[in-house]
């Protein structure tokens, strides 16, 4: 969701949301429609109110929007703002918009909502991150005053497992044997954070059996790594080159759904095992993304790093993974501040074409 | 004319000495001995160390040691060529930088040894990664202590932290937090082979109290008297060293030392910078590689640092009163500490409050280059000051990388800036 689009959908039931690590089995269970906020194809567009209060470099251009929006009262209908705790320039943007309240600079901000999933390994978080789902649970129940039960929330579980399941038949049609470019496909798999689950499922099917006709695609396959993105630009520079981005790290492509949530148990300790093992950002841990990465280089022929310019998290695990692309033969290249550095991508492709032959 | 580079206090030598000494010891225990040593952030409770007989070496201190003597550069050349971009936070990778490319020049003091354990709390996004490399590079074990975000904020948080510590920190966090302690006690256990006293984690904290509250007579006494006694750098020194060891014997005996000497610095009217025209703070971590910088403005413009948060958070971040549960008191220090520091709405609030105290005319704040996390909060606190009637000059600098530093040029801006809107 643009900055635009905040703006003509900022309803009652809407909840404005900073990064897809907020459940939105529970959001939608309380009768709310999650907005996911996203930097999107108007990476350019000035952000002129959030700029006064947001330093440089450090805010990502998607928290710069919904700042903007919070201080130019386009969030003021929405039912509330959730910022997760599983990056820390959307930490920094909850103390932020806080503080924008608390100090009259934003006079008709909605509730801003901390959700403070933790993803380390440690043995204790576990059982914090079950009680962070079941206080947001509630607290979504006050704002809307309907109060689910937990079968509603199976339910609706139920009902994003089956958006989830859409999200990777559409997934296979762009690995092995690639039917669909990266830029074409991202849209339709990023959906899954936006459409109604009922409704994903049965677009995606009707894109899956479209795409399944389609004659496979002749081009180098691409694994986007690094910082997550979440639009195409990136993919459609890379695919300007002739080759097929068939994955990418960040949970806005092919990893948006990852594995069905099992609600036949506590569905709150169901949830929050799948977000704190599944969302994609700066606090992963990096064992799992090192693994993950490393499972995903399977018939891959060539690489993109991509590390924006207010990285200050995958940056550390570029000298590994380059080592690791050189372990496996893959050519690679790391963009860093443009992406769409064609001198560099031509040169990938060439190496990688030269590999290939 | 002054040397401004000679240490004014016997204490501060002697803090000097201390640091140097203890390292040797460190080193001799390591090597010598094969006892255990642990690595750790500035954030985390040395004192459940110190109590297990695990020495603990600040990753902030070493980093602080190594620009201090010009160091940094070459380890950090070394970084950049291995293809970490220069957007990464130098402060808090300097150690790691020096584990992992140790062949580039001989380190401080000999080195780190390797750790039997590295412990981080997990506030900026980046410190699993850098802790987690560096435990890769030694091959050691890692310790991480998550960081729960805060959802209530209590903007006056210095005045419920000594009594009211509980109301400070929300129940779920303190829990998580005391958790995560109780947990890493099991550890120090395990690899000390000794056993957790619950009573002298309680007598320590008493002590870590009494270390704080001469800190915050000091503070007192630099705020009060006519002109500021002890330099802002003699100030850190002073402060740090028994930081690192804080609520041990030396510590207390260190801090009363050097309340002392300020004291009858005071009482005879003796001053850092005699003559003292303007009084200026620094906000942000210190400039590790050019801490001459503090000192660059006492002849000229009779303009001297008089406070950093190093010594002030001592009283007002570390003191915990009513100890019947000493383990929930150390958590509610460590569940936000560094927070307070830079983000809103705590710092701004504190640093206003500290501004006043201390009859500041001008502020410095860092804009740091690459610790972009610690960067957060900075527009809020320069307005804050500036709202209340204290001049501000942002300064752009990177605290352990002397790379992109232009000393002159940074040292003509503050003398704009003192000229046109502190000394009138």
């Amino acid at each position: 969701m643009t900055a635009n689009a905040i703006v003509t959908d900022s309803g009652r039931l809407n909840v404005v949301i900073s990064w897809p690590s907020v459940p939105v089995e529970i959001v939608r269970a309380a009768g709310l429609r999650p907005i996911i906020v996203r930097s999107g194809p108007e990476g350019a567009a000035a952000t002129p109110a959030a700029d006064e209060h947001l330093e440089s470099g450090i805010f990502p251009s998607r928290l710069r929007y919904l700042v903007d929006a919070a201080l130019t009262g386009r969030l003021d209908n929405a039912a509330c703002i959730i910022v997760p705790r599983t990056s820390d320039p959307d930490y920094k943007t909850f103390l932020y918009l806080r503080e924008f309240e608390r100090r009259g600079i934003a006079r008709t901000l909605p509730p801003t909502i901390l959700f403070d999933l933790l993803q380390s390994e440690a043995p204790e978080v576990r059982a914090y991150d079950a009680a962070r789902m079941k206080d947001l649970f509630e607290v979504l129940a006050s704002v809307t005053g309907r109060q689910p039960s937990l079968d509603d929330l199976r339910l609706e579980i139920a009902r994003t497992n089956a958006a989830r399941s859409a999200v990777r038949r559409l997934a296979a049609l762009r690995h092995v044997v690639p039917r669909i470019k990266g830029a074409e496909v991202l849209p339709l798999l990023s959906a899954f954070w936006q459409l109604p689950p009922n409704d994903y499922a049965v677009v995606a099917a009707e894109a899956v059996d479209l795409i399944a006709q389609r004659p496979p695609l002749d081009g180098l396959r691409v694994l986007l790594a690094g910082a997550p993105v979440d639009g195409t630009a990136l993919h459609a520079a890379i695919e300007s080159h002739g080759a097929i981005v068939v994955e990418e790290v960040g949970p806005w492509g092919s990893a948006a759904a990852g594995d069905d949530v099992d609600c036949a148990g506590d569905p709150l300790l169901a949830l929050a095992d799948k977000y704190r093992r599944d969302a994609i950002g700066p606090r992963t841990p990096i064992g799992a993304l090192r693994n993950s990465i490393s499972r995903m280089l399977v018939g891959i022929d060539a690489v993109v790093v991509w590390l924006p310019p207010e990285d200050t998290t995958f940056g550390w695990d570029y000298p590994a993974l380059r080592d690791l692309f050189r372990a496996r033969r893959i050519p690679h290249t790391c963009l860093r501040g443009d992406p769409s550095d064609h001198d560099r991508l031509k040169t990938l492709v060439g190496a990688a074409e030269t590999r290939h032959v | 004319m002054s040397d401004r580079s000679a240490k004014q206090l016997g204490a501060t030598i002697a803090a000097s000495a201390f640091q140097k000494q203890w390292f040797a010891n460190l080193r001799r225990r390591v090597f010598d001995e094969r006892q255990p040593y642990a690595l750790v952030q500035a954030d985390v409770p040395f004192e459940l160390f110190d109590l297990m007989d695990i020495p603990a070496v600040s990753n902030q201190w070493w980093a602080a040691i190594i620009a201090a003597k010009r160091q940094a550069p070459a380890y950090l050349d070394a970084m950049s060529a291995d293809g970490y971009h220069d957007g990464l936070c130098r402060y808090c990778s300097l150690g790691y930088s020096s584990t992992r490319y140790r062949d580039v020049q001989e380190p401080p003091w000999g080195g780190l040894p390797t750790p039997r354990l590295l412990c981080a709390r997990l506030t900026c996004d980046c410190i699993h990664r850098v802790f987690s490399l560096w435990a890769e590079a030694f091959g050691s074990e890692l310790f991480e202590i998550d960081h729960p975000g805060a959802g209530e904020l209590p903007p006056r948080w210095w005045e419920l932290g000594r009594h009211r510590w509980r109301e400070l920190v929300e129940p779920h966090r303190l829990a998580f937090v005391a958790t995560a302690l109780e947990r890493l006690v099991e550890r120090l256990e395990a690899i000390s082979g000794r056993r957790f006293e619950r009573e002298a984690l309680r007598q320590r904290m008493e002590m870590v109290n009494q270390q704080e509250e001469v800190f915050d007579a000091v503070r007192r006494l630099i705020a009060t008297a006519p002109e500021a006694p002890v330099r802002m750098t003699e100030q850190i020194s002073n402060v740090m060293a028994t930081q690192w060891v804080r609520g041990t014997e030396w510590a207390l005996a260190h801090a009363l030392a050097f309340h002392d000497e300020v004291k009858h610095r005071v009482e005879r009217g003796i001053a850092a910078c005699p003559g003292e025209r303007a009084r200026l703070m620094w906000v942000g971590a210190g400039l590790w590689h050019d801490t001459d910088f503090y000192t660059a403005f006492e002849e000229s413009h009779r303009a001297v640092f008089v406070w950093s948060m190093y010594l002030a958070f001592g009283p007002d971040g570390y003191i915990r009163y009513g100890l019947d549960d000493p383990m929930a008191a150390l958590a509610s220090r460590t569940a936000s500490f560094n927070e307070y520091l830079h983000n809103p709405p705590w710092a701004a609030e504190w640093i206003v409050q500290q501004a006043r105290e201390h009859r500041i005319d001008g502020a410095l704040v860092l804009r740091p280059r690459s610790m972009k996390p610690a960067g957060t909060g900075r527009l809020f606190i320069e307005r804050a000051l500036e709202e209340a009637g204290i001049a501000v000059l942002p300064i752009e600098g990177d605290v352990v990388d002397a790379r992109g530093w232009d000393a002159a040029g940074a040292r003509a801006a503050v003398q704009a800036f003192l000229e046109a809107r502190v000394i009138s």
